[in-house]
């Protein structure tokens, strides 16, 4: 008893280095051997909801993406964005990208060239990308009175009005839906405050799992249209698109978020075992009044 | 002084007040400088202040270099870093592309091929339609950073169309064009930093739960449960956590609770034991192991679920009015000039 | 009720009076909610700043991570280390950064007593210049000029995480004894907090990032949650209209709560069909 006494107080007081060792492992294996560590992603209502959303919408609607992240949140945001690009070309929904964050023209650029020419959609008449606008709220507010006070050439320095896809638009209220990939500010607060909340047109976001609290009270309102939070939520979408993409005889490779699911799974044990760890030392260092922790 | 004290103190009153209620008057010049002026005078404001920070920075990392200090090796890194993103930026456009007029249509199969040693081609036959469908002008999809191998493939396909065309991307598109030397420097450089950067916050997380996540009191036992519940509720692995030991759980949780009120700890062992052995013969009668059965309280997604909708969003939002109406206590000192943080 | 409540309780609802009357005309349509309540917030903290400063004694209660500041500085002293202030990744327009900028001030009148090295690493040019301002006038005002050079307060980069690499490293190489994050935090403040915690260093944070409290909560020794770090300016300095504004602050927020359970209780006593009054319709929130 004594011994095992010892051996957790030991543990208890464990280097951090050893921690991230463990955790850097725990998300290694499900790397190296994905085929061991396949788990079945099950839909939450949130991520549900903002495909049921989507799937409404009727073909050649017009949606807005804003890209609002960069490479640091690409992991947990990105795949979202591709599975949602699949799921509006799928669907021969008009896109128009723009970008709050200038990292957001880079991510932008990539998804489309990841997913727009598998269904053949050309640029200006299926999607549109007008680039990043400095001014975070001021340009949305911009382009919920008339957008081309923002832009009046897209990405590539095209004169906006020779885009065969924007003659018919002149500010948001033209648009049927406004999604927002944010990982911050400005993102999908702006997007609400200033655009979807006071316009009525509705709205979903895929944001980062910290940014979740911030927004929930939104979508609990209902003013945002469901939420996919991070790499989970990119994940569950994923497999909605998936599932009902191959419904429609289309096939889509497997999203990089289902793919990582595994690994975030592992180190999500490995972190509530350290802590039910953590917790025995306490326990029995608070019983033998020894000192332990992290060093 | 007047300039140094009191002007910015009258441009921080007035400025203020003009955008607050400038937001409520209608008149469209007002309107028009509240809405989109305002916001672009600080763009441009802060777009020529960055060169401040930027040759402070440089002067910083120069010194360093020149005087020897310290680790002074890692600022050649930060000068070298500097240098290269502003010669990508502003003076090598790196961004050459080719354009083919009148293809022959018989040349399209070896366009592709061509193509294809300088790109990757992930569906060669929707290239060959896209060629096909643009013989009278077609742009080759890669993007070549220097002009010399932009001449090389020029003239490797040379004889495949009637005109050969080299062309520049405009400045300011060379930076977002994929297969630029900028965005070959973001993809390549800038995002697996910024990547490794972001990636730390998960051994971060997890040294600073194991310090902190502790059963001292009431509340830091209740972060830590919902803690755990999130974490594993929020990942596919909580599904498979079974519901006979979720209910097991929460047996000892009510447990915990009524511990200080019952004195004869046989009691309470009698009582929780009770609760498991109630909990699984009602699991049991009415298969709770069929999810479609399962109570939502015995799965942890669900739980993890009703704690975003409920206790965390009323949180968020109690934190968020406080936020705002601190917000709005400082802008107000601010806008009266009660509060001179310039 | 005295006459200055009087006074400003009949200029706010004259105002009110002059807005409603010229509705469309004068004013823009389907913001009356908002400029009332900019209207009533604003007479409510001015009429306590007007108090305060007639000499009206108001209470605050004592905030740990505020009187911690001086003891933080203190330690730094002791130990022969250096003082790190980090003043959030946002730039002049968030008022986070504002409020930070404030906490600054304070914190460099300490260091300038002390005789204590300050470094302030910054995320933003425009903030970069505030903060020497800032600085120079803390040291100036504790009579230590010659103690303030400009390079104390200097530019990493405009990047989130470049940024944060930039200061992270500060960190580890000079090892401070003492960090303040003080202004607006994203994901970087955990990678900070560690940090500064792996050094051993005291740490005070401060932000109106709302989802990045609990990460300064556990990782440093004191925050300051919420509107405590915007009322963290006129604590530190005690003067009278700073004072009288958190006062204020704090009856718009019970004016707040007040508001809240009255259109809670009226909105479902019309919901069992009790009354016909839509109090959201009234408000103009539905």
């Amino acid at each position: 008893m004594n011994l095992l006494k010892k051996v957790f107080i030991a543990l208890g007081s464990m280097d951090r280095r050893f921690i991230f060792l463990l955790v850097a492992l725990s998300v290694l294996f499900p790397k190296l051997y994905p085929d061991l560590f396949t788990l079945p992603i099950k839909p939450s209502s949130h991520s549900q909801r903002v495909f049921d959303e989507i799937d409404t919408l009727k073909e050649n609607s017009k949606v807005l993406v804003s890209f609002e992240y960069g490479p640091s949140t690409k992991p947990e945001i990105h795949p979202s964005a591709i599975a949602l690009l699949n799921h509006l070309f799928s669907k021969n929904i008009k896109v128009y990208a723009v970008a709050l964050w200038p990292d957001g023209n880079f991510m932008a650029t990539e998804a489309f060239s990841q997913v727009a020419d598998k269904y053949e959609k050309k640029y200006g008449v299926d999607y549109v990308n007008l680039g990043y606008k400095p001014g975070g709220e001021a340009v949305v507010k911009g382009l919920a009175s008339d957008i081309r006070t923002m832009y009046t050439v897209d990405l590539l320095g095209n004169d906006i009005d020779s885009i065969e896809m924007m003659k018919d638009v002149t500010n948001l209220l033209d648009l049927d839906f406004i999604f927002s990939l944010s990982a911050g500010y400005p993102g999908s607060k702006e997007w609400v405050q200033f655009a979807c909340d006071p316009l009525g047109i509705p709205m979903s976001t895929g944001c980062t799992s910290i940014q979740v609290t911030d927004i929930i009270p939104y979508v609990a309102n209902n003013q945002i249209k469901g939420i996919l939070s991070g790499m989970p939520g990119a994940a569950e979408y994923e497999q909605l698109v998936r599932n009902a993409l191959d419904a429609r005889g289309v096939m889509v490779e497997p999203g990089k978020a289902s793919i990582n699911m595994a690994a975030q799974s592992m180190a999500h044990i490995v972190i509530v075992l350290l802590i039910i760890l953590g917790n025995i030392t306490y326990y029995l260092t608070r019983k033998s009044g020894k000192k332990g922790g992290v060093q | 002084m007047f300039l140094k004290r009191q002007m910015p103190v009258i441009i921080a009153i007035s400025v203020g007040l003009f955008i607050l209620f400038g937001h409520f008057i209608n008149i469209a010049p007002v309107q028009q400088f509240v809405n989109n002026d305002a916001t672009q005078w600080f763009d441009i404001i802060a777009s020529f202040a960055i060169f401040l920070g930027a040759l402070n920075m440089l002067k910083l990392q120069v010194l360093k270099v020149v005087k020897k200090q310290r680790n002074w090796q890692y600022s050649i890194l930060a000068i070298v870093g500097f240098a290269f993103a502003i010669f990508a930026g502003f003076f090598f456009r790196g961004a050459n592309y080719i354009t083919l007029s009148d293809i022959d249509p018989n040349n399209v199969n070896q366009l592709v091929e061509y193509i294809s040693t300088v790109q990757e081609v992930k569906d060669t036959a929707l290239m060959v339609k896209g060629i096909e469908s643009s013989l009278a002008s077609y742009e080759i999809p890669k993007i070549f950073i220097s002009k010399s191998s932009a001449e090389d493939f020029a003239i490797l396909v040379s004889g495949l169309a009637k005109n050969v065309t080299l062309g520049v991307k405009p400045w300011g598109a060379h930076v977002q064009i994929e297969g630029s030397l900028f965005s070959w420097m973001f993809f390549k450089i800038f995002t697996p930093l910024s990547s490794t950067m972001f990636a730390l916050l998960a051994f971060f997380v997890a040294s600073a739960s194991y310090r902190a996540f502790r059963i001292r009191n009431f509340e830091a036992t209740l972060l830590l449960v919902a803690g755990i519940i999130l974490m594993i509720g929020r990942v596919p692995i909580g599904e498979f956590i079974p519901w006979w030991v979720v209910s097991t759980l929460i047996v000892f949780g009510i447990g915990a609770l009524i511990a200080p009120m019952i004195p004869d700890k046989k009691i309470l062992f009698g009582l929780i034991v009770t609760g498991i052995v109630l909990s699984s013969v009602l699991g049991i009668i009415f298969d709770w192991s069929l999810a479609i059965n399962t109570p939502g309280i015995l799965s942890i997604p669900n739980i993890s679920e009703w704690i975003f909708d409920y206790p965390t969003a009323a949180g968020s939002r109690a934190i968020m009015i406080g936020i705002a109406l601190g917000i709005i206590a400082t802008s107000f000192r601010i806008i009266l000039g009660i509060e001179r943080p310039f | 009720m005295n006459n200055k409540l009087l006074a400003i309780s009949g200029i706010a609802s004259i105002i009110i009076l002059i807005y409603w009357g010229t509705f469309g005309l004068w004013f823009v349509t389907g913001n009356a909610p908002a400029f009332v309540g900019v209207i009533i917030v604003s007479s409510t903290i001015f009429y306590y700043i007007d108090a305060a400063k007639s000499g009206k004694e108001i209470y605050l209660r004592p905030i740990s991570g505020l009187k911690a500041i001086e003891e933080a500085v203190g330690r730094a002293t002791e130990m022969g280390k250096s003082v790190l202030f980090v003043p959030g990744i946002s730039d002049m327009d968030q008022v986070d950064t504002v409020a930070g900028i404030n906490i600054l001030s304070h914190v460099a009148e300490i260091t300038a007593k002390y005789e204590t090295d300050l470094n302030v690493p910054t995320c933003r040019a425009i903030v970069m210049e505030s903060a020497r301002e800032a600085c120079r006038e803390s040291y100036l005002r504790a009579g230590r000029p010659d103690l303030y050079y400009d390079d104390m307060v200097h530019y990493i980069s405009d990047d989130q995480f470049a940024y944060a690499a930039g200061v992270n490293g500060i960190m580890i190489r000079e090892k401070p004894a003492a960090c303040f994050y003080q202004g607006k935090f994203y994901a970087e403040s955990l990678l900070l907090a560690e940090t500064g915690n792996s050094i051993g260093a005291i740490q005070i944070a401060g932000t109106g990032s709302a989802s990045q409290i609990p990460f300064f909560v556990t990782a440093c020794d004191y925050t300051l949650i919420g509107e405590e770090f915007f009322a963290a300016s006129a604590y530190l300095s005690n003067k009278p209209e700073l004072i009288g504004s958190i006062k204020g602050q704090d009856i718009v927020k019970f004016m707040v709560m007040l508001l809240m359970t009255s259109v809670f209780v009226l909105d479902t006593v019309r919901q069992m069909g009790l009354f016909d009054f839509n109090i959201l319709t009234f408000l103009g929130l539905s």
